[in-house]
Order: C-alpha cells, then structure tokens, then sequence
C-alpha cells in the first residue's frame, strides 16, 4: 500500500510535483502515466526516502520508508538500471545489498538464476548491456521477495526479448499474488451479514464486517462460502472472487509502455 | 511505466540489525578494485621509505667516521607515514564518493533507507579497516628498515629493539584512523571521488609544506595543528611542536568531529 499526500516537490523556482494525492491500494497492478518531465521517477524517489518532499507525506505500508527496517522485504524497487558500480561482479553487487538486509547468498543465487544471469553472475557489470542491467535491477527488486514492486520505466531500452521477458515476469508476480492473496479474497454481500460472518470465521476464514452488510472474506474459496451459506439457509446477494482482472491490467500496462506498434493499432489500456 | 503489485509479505518485518549492515559494508569495501590500488599506493610509499632507509645506510657505512656522527635517525616513519594515512585515507572517502560515482547509492539507500544506520555502518567500518591496515604497513615498513639497518649503532639507527617502533606504529594506525574518517566526512559532503581525494591530498600532502617555508617557531606553532604533522608529536620525539600528546588527540578528535559532522548532517538531509 502506497499513500501519498499533498505531495509537493520544488527545485529552487520550478515545481516538479504540486500537491499530488493518490492512493495504490494493495492487491492491485497500478500503471503510473505522464509525459516526460511529469514528476513520475520523483514520486518514486520520495516514496521511497530518496528524496525529501517539500511539503507532504509519502507513506509505504502506513509508515515513512526512511524508518523501514529490512527494507528489501517490503518494496523491490527498480529506479534506474544504470546506478551500479560497474567494477562489481552481478553476485557481488546483489549480495552487497542482500546482505545488508540478512539475505543470504543462496537467495542472491536463486534470483540471479530467475532473471536469467547465473551464466554472468560473476563478471564485472560493466561489461553488461542494458538489457542484462535491466534484469539486474529485477534482480534486485526480487532479492526481498517483497509485496510491492516499485518499477520505474522497466522496459526502457529493452529489445524486444527483453520486453517480453518483463512483461512475463511482472504476469507471473500478479499471478503469485492472485493465488497467494487474492484468489481467497471474496467479497459477498449479504442482508445477514453479521450471522454469516460468524459462521465463516468458524470456518477459519478471516472476515471483514463493512457497515453496508457486505464482507471481505479472505481464507476461504468463493463455492465453500456459498455452500456455508446455503447450509445454513443465510440469503446471498452477490458473492464475487477479486482477483479476476489483475492480469489483464498488469498485461494492458505493459502493452501501453510498449510502443512498438503499427500505427493505427488500437491503445486501450486503462489510464487512472 | 510505473508499475507495482502487491503480494503477500512473507513473515513480519525482523529486527534492524546494524550488524547485517556492517557486514555489507565491508563486503562493498572488498569487491571493488579501487580499494586494492589505494592499498598498492601505500605499500609503494612503505617500499620507497625503504628503498631510501637502504640507500642512506649505504652511504653512511661509506661515510668518514667524523660525518657518520651527523647522520640523521634513519627512521623512514616520518617521510612515509604522510603518505600511508592519505593513501589508506581515502578508503574513507571511497566508501561514500564511490556509490555518489556510480549512483548505486540508490540502491544502496532502498536497500537501507535509514540514513543513519548506514552512515554508522560506513564510520565503524572505516574505523576498524583503516588502522589496521595502517598498523600492519607500519609494521613492515619498521621491519624492513629494521632489517637494513642491522646492527649499526644509535642514533643512526633509531631503535634498540622492536619494542621502540611501537610508538611511531602507533601514531601511524591514529594518522591513518583520522585521516580516513575525515576523509569520509568530506567524501559524505562533497560526494564527488576527485574532490574529496584532491582535498585530502592538500590537506596531508601540500599545507605542510607550506608550514615548513613559514619562519621560526610560527611554522612549528602552525604545523604543531596540522593533520599531518600531529601524529608525530604522539611519539614527542620533536620538540619543536608544541602541543601535548593530549592536545593532539584533542585537535585530532575535533577534525574528525567536524569532517563527520558535516558530512553526516549534508547525508541526511540532502536528496540523494
């Protein structure tokens, strides 16, 4: 969960963020789009304590990044590709900040596989394409196994490969959340909201009353709550898994940010 | 394109342990090669001590005995020790300049975005890594003069036993001790390698010599406050200065308290 707040960001006369709000909620793929020059790389560098804002609060998981202890566990970030020290070996350089963090060098292995660089893990990153920086950064983000992901500008520079390769990644990270989280998240409205969350709680599910007699019921899969339902004859008025579209939106982003397309091709990835 | 997907964390967030930085630190000083040639410029600066401490004890044992009485103690301490502190000195600067170089300070700071711990980090590792080595190039240094020098008598040969360079060993371990730190400090604020080390450089290297073309006693009173010139007044082998052993650790103490202080402060206030 990201929260950001009146956010504003000057340097000396010019304005480069001016009193900017949002919310990304969790359980969600969220694209982050303008022009160049819009202030996207310097949210991201205050959201994530790199840069102070001049006024505003930037919160990550309810608190202020710069107080985050194990930071890697809590948001993989890729800002820029490019700031490594290229005299590094790819092992060193990911165990330089796994380690800070207790990570250990089979964790630094096992990413270095996962993006593909076990056969260049111990050569000197200056002699790396962008491309194998790119997946370095990747890397990087992955070292945590962190709930947020924070990519800035992921495919910028890549062949056509490489894009591939990212936008494959990023689907397989929104699908281990569905299954990991969201698959078992319901939502189901009910006019006997308080008994049927009784009953599901009972059931080991963890339920979250809303005023409106609608719950959040995560734990259970939506046929055992409707069958729970049905076998204690509570009426159910919707009953809806949320994980359907996270896929897709996460697909549509990338599909936006990849611009090599005929012209004429149609856009019509959603823009927040 | 901004992307982030939320997953589910994976246990609660562990305890800060500024150990595991520590660690990550020392493994950032040992993978990068300039860490090496620093380290090689001071060993050549011990081998050209002795190769001089070689050369004079070759013309004094062809010297008249009248001129041998006028020999100066060949300790090569006093020429090489400037340039050891410098040299191994800037693994402080090094430590901060290198990840401003090559930005990976960006990740460095996701990584651990408390500024303060990494900042620890950097000055206890600075401080342990940097003396020592001083202390063991003093060593070799003493050694190999010790072993040219033989059994010539005193006071061209300045010790009795290796128990009379343990002084001079140890002024070298505080010089170098001092120099790195202030050297992290001005590394922490100026961020740029060729600043800090140019300045580093001035301030061990070049103003002593200027204090020495100064007249007597204010070019003695002068250099008895320069960095350079207080760890040979540890050892009070020159009287010309004028400060106390305790008034040397007291001068060296507020360098470094406000090289760091400086550059601690501009770390965690500025952007990164």
């Amino acid at each position: 969960m990201i929260e950001v707040r009146e956010l504003t960001k000057t340097y000396g006369q010019s304005a480069a963020l001016d009193g900017l709000s949002f919310l990304v909620k969790p359980a969600q793929v969220t694209g982050f789009l303008g022009p160049n020059g819009a202030g996207k790389s310097t949210t991201m560098r205050i959201v994530l304590g790199l840069d102070r804002p001049t006024s505003g609060v930037a919160l990550v998981n309810g608190h202020r990044y710069e107080s985050a202890t194990r930071a890697l566990h809590e948001v993989g970030a890729l800002l820029d590709a490019g700031s490594v020290h290229p005299g590094r070996s790819a092992f060193n350089h990911l165990y330089c900040l796994a380690r800070s963090n207790g990570i250990g060098r089979s964790r630094v292995s096992e990413v270095v596989e996962q993006v593909g660089l076990a056969g260049v893990a111990n050569k000197r990153i200056g002699g790396f394409s962008l491309g194998m920086r790119q997946r370095l950064g990747i890397a990087t983000a992955l070292l945590g196994d962190p709930a947020t992901f924070l990519f800035d500008e992921p495919v910028n520079g890549l062949d056509p490969e490489g894009i591939r390769w990212i936008r494959d990644l990023m689907r397989s990270l929104a699908a281990e959340g569905r299954t990991g989280r969201f698959a078992r998240d319901v939502f189901v409205r009910s006019p006997k909201a308080r008994e049927l969350a009784e009953l599901l709680t009972g059931a080991g599910a963890k339920v979250v009353l809303r005023p409106d007699d609608a719950l959040e019921v995560s734990g259970l899969r939506a046929p055992k709550i409707a069958d729970l339902a049905a076998s204690r004859r509570l009426p159910v008025h919707e009953l809806t898994p949320r994980s359907a579209s996270l896929e897709d939106a996460c697909l549509q982003l990338t599909r936006e940010s990849v611009e090599y397309r005929a012209p004429g091709a149609t856009t019509e990835a959603s823009r927040r | 394109m901004t992307t982030t997907v939320e997953r589910p964390r994976p246990g609660a967030a562990k305890a800060i342990v500024l150990k595991d930085v520590i660690v990550a630190e020392f493994l950032k000083m040992r993978t990068v090669r300039a860490t090496y040639l620093t380290l090689a410029g001071a060993l050549f600066a011990v081998a050209l001590g002795t190769l001089v401490v070689f050369v004079v004890a070759g013309a004094y044992d062809t010297a008249p005995v009248a001129e041998k009485a006028t020999f100066e103690p060949a300790d090569p301490t006093v020429v090489v020790m400037p340039f050891v502190a410098f040299f191994v000195g800037c693994l402080g600067g090094l430590a901060s300049t290198t990840e401003y170089g090559t930005r990976s300070i960006v990740g460095s700071l996701v990584a651990v975005p408390r500024r303060g711990i990494l900042v620890a980090a950097k000055v206890i590792v600075v401080s342990a890594v940097t003396p020592a080595i001083g202390v063991v190039l003093a060593f070799v240094s003493f050694f190999s003069a010790w072993a040219i020098l033989g059994s010539r008598p005193r006071p061209f040969n300045p010790w009795n036993s290796v128990g009379d360079a343990i002084p001079s060993v140890v002024a070298t371990g505080v010089a170098v001790l001092v120099a790195a730190l202030v050297a992290l400090g001005l590394g922490l604020l100026l961020r740029s390698t060729t600043g800090t080390l140019v300045t580093l450089g001035a301030v061990l290297l070049v103003i002593p010599i200027f204090a020495h073309f100064l007249p007597s006693p204010l070019g003695e009173r002068v250099a008895s406050f320069l960095p350079s010139d207080l760890p040979a007044q540890l050892t009070a082998s020159n009287d010309q200065y004028i400060l106390s052993p305790m008034g040397v650790l007291l001068v060296m103490l507020l360098y470094v308290i406000a090289a760091l202080t400086a550059g601690v402060v501009g770390f965690k206030r500025r952007d990164a």
